[in-house]
């Protein structure tokens, strides 16, 4: 609080006459401090709903996360987008406020509310700050048991997620996004579709169709609510009590969880281009899919993949960006579509970046070189020994904030993980090997099977492209 | 009057001290050890309002070079070290000031304060053509990224360039121009070095699980000998009317999704207690689901997809109230412009509702106990009330700023700003293509 006098230096009082600083050798860390992720205390309230709360010093902006089994497999045939519009329409309306009130109510504890729909399920999150958490947490519940689904307002919905799609077909991201589903999985299946429907399935979306959906698939017993933050000034019962006044309220009747067909997707070696004549970029996303968190080689696919493309220091960015500049950043990175113990999930195993358009091909043949020399030559003891420090060593950093901390434990959740997953993977990551780390990434993104999505300029790139040899190349249009 | 259904969490206990080495180097403090981590921030007191003229980019350009070695760090050493030391780390670039910043296990703090105290002393050491090439190339591709090749990408841009005028310090933003950036030389680099880079020309924070005795003797080993400097040169005078004086308007025909309507407005300057009202006025107005402005063309007139008003916070202009409005498929944005400045007129004339104003605050005290609830937010914060405005304290206790203007504060900058003729409108006309965009 109060402003020190000046410390006196003789170095600085020296150094002030135009002489260099003073060198020192490069300190050496102290002795780590004890951290663990955190273990949730986990709970069933009256109405079936699985609870689990974590306590985090501090943390004054409180995380919920909610997880519902209404996977966008479970939507009905050619209604495609209608988990998205009713995961939308929770917070649009209930049996104790209209759709504006109910905006008000929470906009009024300091709360925000937002829901999602993803191949694994329905994500609801509220963060509030804990002197208000029982009365946002009253909302939320309301939003869960009684939701309105006023005719107007899915409508609406069903208008704006319309006006949507232009924008989402405008960015180059989210174009190979899409794009890659459509190559990768078969017609057939929900994945190769986008998440939040078509123009065409989206149209057909009304009240009828998102409380069809709600009745079918939303239940507390089949649900799970994850509360993390400071929770310790909590009056009358802490958040045991604040939980089972508000979400124990939440009735339904237990319904059989679907069994999910396995994934499958074709990663015969290819290449899309998306045609965006004129653009001063090319979007790169070049995946397939592979293994999840069920599987066993998980810790040594996330420290293979991290040290090719986890950071701007990993091979893929060491080439592309800080040698040739071709590049603001490419990263590679394992991104679990769905997940289960029976082995039917998978995830998401890809590359991406933008390079500039006309350095397209060049920078394409050095990612298939940096992919081909880590297959040939392996990756170093030291490389391996930097991700792993990073990886374990971020973790208290990573996890300081509610908000982390919960997500985390919703995944693990929607992914039938046990609660202590995360804090075993630091201690395998731990144990992993160089070889096992190399083996791993090498067969999650192996050069010659991988479906290569470019969004950009045809006309410069698909020449350079074809050069390449890295599979067949087809020219698609824009929308 | 206003309130919150609690009493001000503010602080939370929160506490900083204030030190400074002989070099002229600002240090603050600030322990908390509840988790063992340590952010390490570092503000140096110059950003794009710095830069003269046909060197558009060069402080955030310079930023990167900052990130190539240093005397005794090799290549891409600081990101290789603070990484495999379990930290994460980064620099930022902004009109009014460029930061870098670590986040440690505790146990590392100090390889980041050697690490920082090492290119703050020895850049030049190490700063060769082969870095700054590479590095221009990766901010021209980062440009590309994030400006060239997305749509309304470029809207901040032609925004700021209408808001503050020609030859204004501000009238540029930090990524800069292509033309600039293949313009900018190594010596150019250097020199921005030697005239900004200097320990009387930054504050240092370091916030977390730290002994504050033991932090302050390795900043003193580290930083203590870089020898500082009165070479600095003010920037350009960004003083400016209140008002932009008549409505400055720009029609952008581009490949975009949608048509969109941006309107900015020139607002109190950040640290003032006007600058707080108007961050409520636009919060009330726009800054969530329960807002006016949302309220209106998203959910009755249905004219718009998404609509928000933010607010750029800017010490040394003043600050830029942003609303954005991407329109519904088939509604016009004359419509919309119309609809907006009924909503902004009754605003002016009668102000939030007490409900309105409990909302706002409410929002804004979130957003706050947010960006406080980490240390590296925390570290700067503390930062930025430093450099800005001379006192770290200032930052723990802005949410109470905040929770104590009254409505009618509220109201009366709303009626002096948000006006025609002290704005700019930004208009975005997708190309007429031959597909279904054309049909209605």
């Amino acid at each position: 609080m109060s402003e020190t006098p000046a410390s006196t230096s003789p170095a600085g009082i020296a150094a002030a006459a135009g002489e260099s600083m003073e060198f020192h050798p490069r300190p050496a860390g102290g002795a780590p401090k004890p951290w663990a992720f955190p273990t949730p205390e986990r709970g069933t309230l009256s109405n079936g709903l699985t609870v689990l709360s974590c306590h985090r010093p501090g943390q004054e902006v409180v995380a919920v996360e909610v997880d519902l089994r209404a996977p966008l497999d479970a939507e009905p045939e050619g209604l495609d987008g209608v988990a998205t519009i009713m995961a939308r329409a929770l917070s649009e309306g209930t049996d104790k406020h209209t759709a504006e009130e109910f905006a008000a109510e929470l906009e009024r504890c300091g709360a925000t509310l937002d829901a999602n729909a993803d191949h694994a399920g329905v994500r609801v999150s509220l963060e509030v700050p804990v002197s208000r958490l029982h009365k946002a947490l009253g909302l939320l519940a309301d939003a869960l048991r009684a939701p309105a689904f006023p005719d107007s307002e899915i409508e609406r919905l069903v208008a704006n997620r319309l006006d949507e799609i232009p924008h989402e077909l405008a960015n180059p991201a989210r174009r190979a996004a899409k794009e890659l589903s459509r190559e990768l999985f078969p017609a057939e299946a929900r994945m190769s579709r986008p998440r939040q429907g078509t123009e065409e399935t989206v149209r057909r979306i009304d009240a009828a169709a998102v409380r069809a959906f709600y009745e079918a698939h939303v239940r507390p017993a089949t649900a799970t609510a994850v509360v993390v933050g400071d929770l310790d000034g909590l009056r009358d019962g802490g958040v045991e009590a604040a939980l089972a006044e508000t979400l124990g309220g939440w009735t339904g009747a237990v319904v059989d969880s679907r069994a999910m067909p396995p994934i499958t997707a074709d990663d015969t070696g290819r290449v899309v281009i998306v045609d965006r004549p004129g653009a001063v970029q090319t979007q790169l996303l070049i995946g397939r899919v592979g293994a999840d968190r069920h599987d066993r080689v998980w810790p040594a696919q996330l420290l293979g993949v991290y040290c090719l493309g986890g950071t701007l220091t990993s091979r893929l960015d060491r080439v592309l960006r800080e040698e040739k500049g071709y590049t603001y950043g490419v990263r590679a990175f394992g991104h679990v579509l769905r997940s289960a113990e029976d082995g039917s999930g998978a995830a998401l195993l890809a590359i991406s970046g933008s390079v500039a358009t006309d350095v397209t091909g060049p920078a394409l043949a050095d990612l298939w070189q940096v992919l081909r020399t880590l297959a040939a030559e392996g990756l170093t003891d030291e490389e391996r020994d930097v991700a792993v420090q990073n990886l374990v060593g971020v973790a208290p950093l990573r996890y300081e904030t509610a908000q982390a901390v919960a997500e985390t434990l919703a995944d693990q959740v929607e992914e039938h993980l046990p609660d202590d997953f995360q804090g075993r993977l630091y201690a395998q990551l731990a144990e992993t090997g160089t070889v096992e780390a190399t083996a791993a990434a090498v067969s999650a993104l192996p050069a010659d099977r991988l479906v290569t999505v470019l969004v950009g300029d045809a006309s410069q790139i698909a020449d350079p492209v074809r050069e390449l040899g890295i599979g067949e190349v087809k020219v698609v249009t824009g929308g | 009057m206003g309130h919150t259904a609690t009493p001000p969490p503010a602080t939370g206990g929160l506490t900083a001290t204030e030190h400074r080495l002989a070099n002229g180097l600002r240090v603050v403090l600030s322990e908390d050890h509840l988790t063992p981590v340590a952010a390490v921030c570092l503000w140096y007191d110059v950003g794009s309002r710095h830069e003269a003229e046909g060197r558009t980019g060069l402080a955030h350009l310079f930023e990167h070079l900052m990130f190539q070695g240093s005397a005794q760090v090799q290549g891409n050493g600081h990101f290789e070290l603070v990484q495999g030391a379990g930290g994460s780390l980064n620099g930022t670039t902004s009109f009014e000031r460029t930061n870098y910043f670590e986040t440690m296990p505790a146990h590392e703090l100090e390889l980041a304060l050697w690490l920082e105290a090492d290119r703050m002393g020895s850049l030049l050491a190490a700063l060769d053509e082969e870095s700054m090439e590479n590095q221009r190339d990766v901010v021209k591709n980062e440009r590309r990224q994030r400006y060239d090749n997305v749509p309304y990408g470029t809207a901040f841009e032609r925004m700021t360039a209408m808001v503050y005028p020609e030859g204004h310090p501000y009238h540029h933003t930090p990524i800069g121009s292509m033309a600039d950036l293949d313009a900018a030389s190594l010596e150019d680099a250097r020199e921005f070095f030697r005239t900004y880079y200097a320990p009387n020309n930054a504050v240092l924070s370091v916030v977390g699980d730290i002994d504050p005795d033991t932090t302050l003797a390795w900043i003193e080993k580290y930083f203590g000998s870089i020898p500082g400097h009165d070479g600095k040169r003010p920037p350009r005078d960004g003083a400016l009317p209140d008002p932009v004086g008549e409505e400055q308007r720009e029609v952008v025909e581009e490949d975009v999704p949608s048509r969109a309507l941006m309107n900015g407005y020139r607002l109190p300057h950040d640290g003032t207690r006007e600058a707080d009202a108007a961050d409520l006025a636009l919060t009330a107005l726009g800054g969530g689901e329960s807002s006016r402005l949302y309220t209106r063309l998203v959910r009755h007139d249905r004219t718009a997809v998404a609509a928000g008003f933010g607010l750029l916070r800017l010490a040394g202009a003043p600050s830029l109230g942003w609303l954005d409005i991407k329109a519904s498929s088939g509604a016009e944005t004359a419509d919309i412009q119309v609809a907006v400045d009924e909503e902004l007129r009754r605003f002016a004339e009668e102000g939030p509702s007490e409900e309105e104003m409990e909302r706002a605050q409410a929002q804004l005290e979130r957003e706050w106990l947010d960006r406080l609830g980490t240390v590296g937010g925390r570290a700067d914060e503390l930062c930025r009330y430093a450099v800005l405005f001379g006192d770290p304290q200032l930052a723990l206790t802005a949410v109470r700023r905040v929770l104590d203007v009254t409505r009618e504060e509220v109201r009366q900058v709303a009626a002096e700003r948000l006006r025609a003729d002290n704005r700019a409108v930004l208009v975005y006309e997708p190309l007429a293509n031959d597909d279904e965009e054309t049909g209605q």
